[in-house]
């Protein structure tokens, strides 16, 4: 590819994902504001002798008596500006303050998951490509198969199940923390820095993320299996065969490098998926990351919190896409620019 | 002692002594006036206890939202609270603040309803009213619409297939009755290849014991699922020959709501799916085959949709409805459902539109119309038709994620709200097991059904996957 054609390519690219990230701010903000009931009455405490006055103000605050196309242009002004504003709970916290906050939960919990889904996945789909119509294929199939039709949240609840009780009155069997990120009634209820604490974080860890890496287990096996099964029919594969290369050194050489460009655009377009999945781990489990804070601000009608969160959710996904796409033209020649 | 101090000593004393006698006249004027006022002058204005007013008594049925108007209510400095109170048995409701409050009324029965108002001297004065709910009444058009088109389109199936192949009249001509014995042909072609292939036989199989709980299971379960009828026992009782999943914390029977999900759960499935379907079908053909400026701009809102996570998206869209209904429901999945599809099919027709036999068709002057008509609906539909049977599992996983979220449709058994309903009142705790792994395998076994159906007929239309 020459330079000129890609520099014009990520021009491109870069005036698409402008226009999207443009899009997804007003879809985002024409959701939010269209939500019935008025923010200013969870606001205010419900209390006859309150002082008009400290309603007064918070409307000015926040603006809300403004009319929405007003509201809109102020939306976009602050955000091009990067002032995300306050949330109208949390004792008015800055927004951005919250977000990364909990993010940092949300985070760790999506990177364990992917990590562990990636190698799981990818073994899983590799060996059972490796081993075609073979018991280990058959049988990974039928789960995956299972798995890809599991909803994430009801195998969070089997696994608290499983893991808060003594099944068939074993009682070696391990008992694993169901709920909350550490354990707080130890540890006080700020993080900091110390062993123990991190020893807890981590246990409370294993349900939620091996919940989210099964969750998304399926997936990745099942590209990984077909794209190899594309690929182990191509004429190379016989010719590598057919010099004398092993099984092994096949797959590893040959196989596995071709197979792989699917396998990233997977990852990338299911992070809005594994997104979605977070948010009902976090309700099953618990666990205080943003799709806990979501549900609140919804509940909450907590309007500057929710319309940054699905900012950032939408912009993250889109600029994973694109750092994809860039992937792809680097390691796979055969593409052509669109 | 100089003049000028007797002077001052006079200033100094007199003045006391006037003005203490001139207090005491002072008083005396008061004192009197005060008679005379109270006398003479009506009484002023004592603050009035208010009075409430909640309305007269109503009759409404289950399920609906009443909103109350306590407007009515009357004082003269100005109330300043309003309190709602519901009594239904033993439970209380209160609402507190505005003038008019909106109630869900679920049980059947009567319920007191009270409004105590408060006036800004802390007087205050209630109200009672009985309200009555009946049973909801069934209208068959509106809790039943969505039969009536397959109804008609079965009837209409079945009269068209009996004209065009076993009528001799003459309404049909040759080439038409050549055409559907060859659409026949195809069909029992692909159905074969569907049932012959291990991954389709088994779905088939599947979807076949799903769709008949779906059509009997109601009437094969032991007992009512409707909260409000007599059917209701104890809450929470462990599983019983009587109860054989026992029951949830409204005293409902398990197993009997679990044969009644199926239906649901297979209609928001299937009718979601057919309006992402037809959304995602139309937007990628005209996308596809027109190009342009407006294939960028569909494209751009497809980019937008796809970014925004997809619960997300329906979370917000769910909240913006507020009370979800079913139909509600299905109308939220579908049509945030329709941007992948219309990815697939636009890529699709693009590669279609630049065959030779489309561009014979237009050298031979066809329009478009005949061409999407003749040469791309027919290459494009079997890849649509597949995407449609992945679309309803997809579509059953959306159902019982919002309905577990606690965004329900109200006045509906589906699997979702279950596995809610027992998060909601911690089935772990009370050791119902059931009441969590059934729904969920029934969600996992429906979703795999349609999944390897779904593969299946992808493989079987899609030749370009079958060397596998």
């Amino acid at each position: 590819m020459s330079k000129s054609s890609m520099r014009k390519m990520l021009l491109r690219r870069g005036v698409n994902i402008i226009i999207t990230i443009f899009g997804i701010m007003t879809l985002n903000f024409i959701l939010v504001h269209a939500m019935p009931g008025d923010p200013i009455l969870n606001m205010v405490p419900r209390d006859p002798k309150l002082d008009p006055a400290y309603k007064e103000a918070l409307v000015d605050k926040f603006n809300l008596d403004a009319s929405l196309p007003e509201r809109y242009v102020t939306y976009l002004w602050n955000t091009i500006t990067l002032d995300w504003g306050t949330s109208y709970m949390q004792d008015h916290r800055e927004v951005v303050d919250i977000v990364f906050t909990d993010m940092r939960w949300t985070v760790l919990l999506i990177g364990t998951s992917t990590i562990i889904t990636l190698i799981l996945g990818m073994l899983i789909g590799a060996y059972g490509a490796y081993t075609r119509g073979g018991a280990f294929d058959m049988s990974s199939t039928a789960l995956m198969l299972f798995f890809y039709g599991m909803p994430i949240f009801w195998f969070g609840l089997v696994l608290q199940m499983l893991f808060s009780t003594y099944p068939a009155g074993m009682d070696w069997w391990p008992q694993l923390p169901t709920g909350g990120y550490y354990d707080t009634v130890e540890h006080g209820s700020t993080f900091h820095w110390d062993f123990w604490l991190i020893l807890s974080v981590l246990e409370h860890l294993i349900l939620p993320s091996m919940t989210l890496a099964v969750g998304s287990l399926a997936g990745v096996a099942i590209v990984m299996r077909s794209s190899l099964l594309d690929v182990m029919s191509e004429d190379y594969i016989l010719t590598a065969r057919a010099k004398g290369l092993t099984d092994f050194q096949v797959l590893r050489l040959h196989a596995m490098p071709n197979g792989m460009p699917p396998m990233i655009a997977l990852i990338a377009l299911s992070l809005a998926f594994v997104i979605g999945g977070a948010y009902q781990i976090e309700y099953v489990f618990n666990y205080p990351g943003i799709g806990f804070r979501t549900l609140n601000a919804i509940w909450e009608l907590d309007f500057p919190l929710l319309q940054f969160i699905v900012v950032i959710g939408g912009v993250a996904v889109v600029i994973a896409n694109f750092l994809a796409d860039i992937i792809l033209i680097f390691i796979d020649p055969r593409i052509k620019i669109a | 002692m100089l003049v000028s101090d007797i002077d001052e000593h006079k200033k100094k004393k007199r003045p006391t002594l006037a003005r203490q006698r001139h207090g005491l006249v002072l008083m005396a004027f008061t004192v009197l006036m005060a008679a005379f006022a109270s006398a003479v002058l009506p009484a002023p204005a004592l603050a009035a206890p208010p009075i409430a007013d909640a309305g007269s008594d109503q009759i409404v049925e289950q399920y609906e939202r009443v909103t109350f108007d306590g407007s009515g209510s009357t004082d003269d400095v100005g109330i300043v609270n309003y309190t709602w109170s519901f009594i239904y048995g033993d439970n209380v409701w209160q609402l507190y603040g505005e003038v008019n409050d909106s109630f869900y009324f679920i049980e059947m029965g009567n319920y007191t309803v009270t409004l105590n108002v408060t006036d800004g001297d802390g007087e205050s004065s209630t109200d009672e009213m009985i309200v009555t709910v009946i049973k909801e009444k069934v209208n068959f058009i509106e809790d039943y619409w969505w039969s009536l088109p397959i109804i008609g389109a079965t009837i209409t199936a079945v009269v068209i297939l009996w004209i065009v192949l076993y009528s001799g009249l003459d309404v049909v001509s040759v080439p038409t009755r050549e055409k559907s014995r060859l659409l026949m042909h195809r069909f029992r072609y692909v159905s074969k290849q569907v049932v012959t292939h291990k991954m389709g036989a088994v779905g088939t199989a599947i979807l076949g014991f799903f769709f008949a709980l779906a059509v009997f299971g109601p009437l094969l379960a032991p007992y009512s699922v409707d909260p409000a009828s007599d059917d209701v026992t104890e809450l929470y009782l462990k599983p019983s020959p009587e109860h054989w999943m026992g029951t949830d914390s409204r005293g409902v029977d398990i197993y009997s709501q679990l044969l009644h999900g199926a239906r649901t759960s297979i209609i928001v499935g299937i009718f979601a799916a057919i309006i992402a379907s037809l959304m995602g079908a139309a937007i990628g053909l005209y996308s596809g085959y027109i190009g342009g400026w407006q294939d960028e701009v569909i494209m751009r809102v497809n980019d937008v949709i796809l970014s925004i996570p997809w619960l997300v998206l329906m979370i917000l869209l769910a909240a913006m409805v507020g009370e979800i209904t079913l139909t509600l429901l299905i109308v939220i999945i579908g049509v945030t459902g329709w941007s992948g599809t219309a990815r697939l099919v636009r890529a699709q027709v693009m590669s279609l539109r630049e065959r030779m036999y489309v561009e014979r068709a237009r050298a031979i002057g066809s329009g478009d119309m005949h061409i999407i008509n003749k040469h791309i609906m027919p290459n494009a539909f079997p890849l649509i038709f597949a995407n449609t049977i992945l679309t309803v599992a997809i579509s059953i996983l959306s159902e019982a994620t919002l309905s577990f979220l606690r965004m329900r449709p109200v006045g509906t058994t589906t699997w979702g709200t279950m596995l809610s309903y027992a998060e909601q009142s911690s089935a772990l705790q009370s050791g119902l097991y059931w009441w969590i792994i059934a729904p969920g395998l029934c969600i996992v076994f429906l979703v795999l059904g349609f999944t390897l159906l779904g593969h299946a007929l992808d493989e079987v239309v899609n030749p370009r996957l079958r060397r596998r």
